[in-house]
């Protein structure tokens, strides 16, 4: 009887737990969809920071130079 | 997750950043001098010179070209981080408890604090990432907390909005581009002020520590509260880390406020809590004074901590780290992976 009490509170415990990680990727995906969209609409980068660091490399090694990579 | 202890500072660590590639970590305390380091073997590389007073903040730009600092001298600096020139000095009336760049680095946001005759403000300063560029004099903007004076700013996904934390424990949202007050909530306890303010990697949430204990995941559109994590201690600071669902909380009681000063009594521990579930997973202990600051690297490879002990110990996460999962995630986990079959 005791067994069967703790497997069910495992059970509602795993339940909600299953239930808050539902809820927090659905809300990450309605976030981000609802970022692409205005980040498109303002024509910007989907990801700032990683053109940003594109275009410092690009400006550090200009187009045409060879570079050595040893 | 063996640390590597960084002792280069004489005073009390008071913020620590990384850069946006993980590779540099950069801190500052009340000795009045910024530190940079290696984050995967803590050499230091070198330290920037100048300021005449405690500093208390400091953020560098998204491509690690420059960086900002705010200090009890009243001053924001802007330096070069590769040669460690003083690039610009801006001169407020009182002393300057955080800075912040936006997601591009153009704009810069200083939190001045509140003094006899002066409220405190949020300025917004016009940057140009570039070593070799004229650096404005004039502010683009200044807010003035005249309700409860800011402790902690940020800058939201976009630029579009300036979220704060204020010393009465409310958060406000001000429209990035004209300042003009949106929101404000009352989110922590009553006057238990808010004490850090740090992002999500694409700044749509964010989260919150005070010292009424407890540490809040914020969304920044709506300022709804996601999520709350409760400690045993007033907290100093807490961060996000990427890659894993948890959040790292810093404090402790100083010294001075508790009767017994041993490290245990102190509760001088990083917490990790679990992001989406709020339990307390796990902690880590190492400092002898409170954790001032806490530092998740951008790349999820580990973490950095800063003591009122004037050290900075930086963690490497093991494969137990990045293996720990709660049964409902390798669950979902794998139907996504079947999912994709």
């Amino acid at each position: 009887e005791d067994a069967e009490r703790i497997s069910s509170a495992d059970v509602a415990v795993v339940e909600a737990r299953r239930r808050l990680l539902q809820q927090w990727y659905a809300w990450r995906q309605s976030v981000e969809e609802e970022l692409a969209e205005e980040r498109a609409a303002l024509g910007l980068p989907e990801k700032p920071v990683a053109e940003l660091l594109k275009e410092k490399a690009a400006a550090a090694a200009p187009a045409g130079e060879e570079q050595v990579v040893e | 997750m063996r640390p590597i202890l960084l002792a280069g500072h004489e005073r009390a660590l008071t913020q620590i950043r990384y850069n946006a590639d993980g590779d540099l970590i950069f801190s500052v305390s009340k000795d009045q001098i910024i530190c940079v380091w290696y984050s995967h073997n803590g050499e230091r590389l070198g330290t920037y010179r100048g300021h005449q007073g405690a500093i208390w903040t400091i953020d560098v730009d998204p491509t690690s070209t420059i960086l900002a600092s705010g200090s009890a001298d009243n001053t924001i600096r802007l330096w070069d981080v590769k040669t460690g020139k003083c690039l610009k000095t801006w001169d407020f009336p009182t002393a300057v408890k955080r800075v912040e760049f936006n997601e591009d680095g153009t704009k810069l946001l200083g939190v001045t604090e509140k003094r006899m005759g002066h409220l405190g403000t949020i300025v917004v300063l016009d940057i140009k990432v570039d070593v070799e560029a004229e650096q404005t004099d004039e502010k683009a903007l200044t807010i003035v907390c005249d309700e409860s004076k800011a402790t902690v700013a940020g800058w939201s996904y976009l630029s579009k909005y300036i979220i704060a934390g204020h010393e009465d424990g409310s958060i406000s949202q001000y429209d990035g581009k004209t300042g003009d007050l949106i929101y404000n909530f009352p989110i922590h306890e009553l006057n238990q002020p808010i004490t850090d303010l740090q992002w999500s990697h694409d700044r749509t949430y964010f989260i919150t520590a005070s010292k009424d204990k407890t540490a809040k995941l914020i969304a920044a559109k709506d300022l709804e509260v996601l999520k709350t994590y409760t400690a045993d201690t007033p907290l100093n600071s807490a961060t996000i880390t990427p890659k894993k669902d948890f959040v790292i909380l810093g404090g402790g009681q100083a010294a001075m406020e508790v009767t017994t000063t041993a490290a245990r009594q102190g509760k001088f521990e990083a917490r990790f809590y679990h992001k989406i579930f709020e339990d307390e997973i796990g902690r880590v202990r190492g400092h002898f004074g409170p954790l001032n600051t806490v530092a998740a690297d951008p790349t999820g490879k580990g973490y950095a901590s800063g003591g009122e002990d004037g050290y900075v110990r930086v963690h490497h996460f093991d494969k137990g780290y990045f293996d720990f999962m709660y049964e409902v995630e390798r669950e979902r986990q794998n139907k996504l992976a079947a999912g994709n079959a």
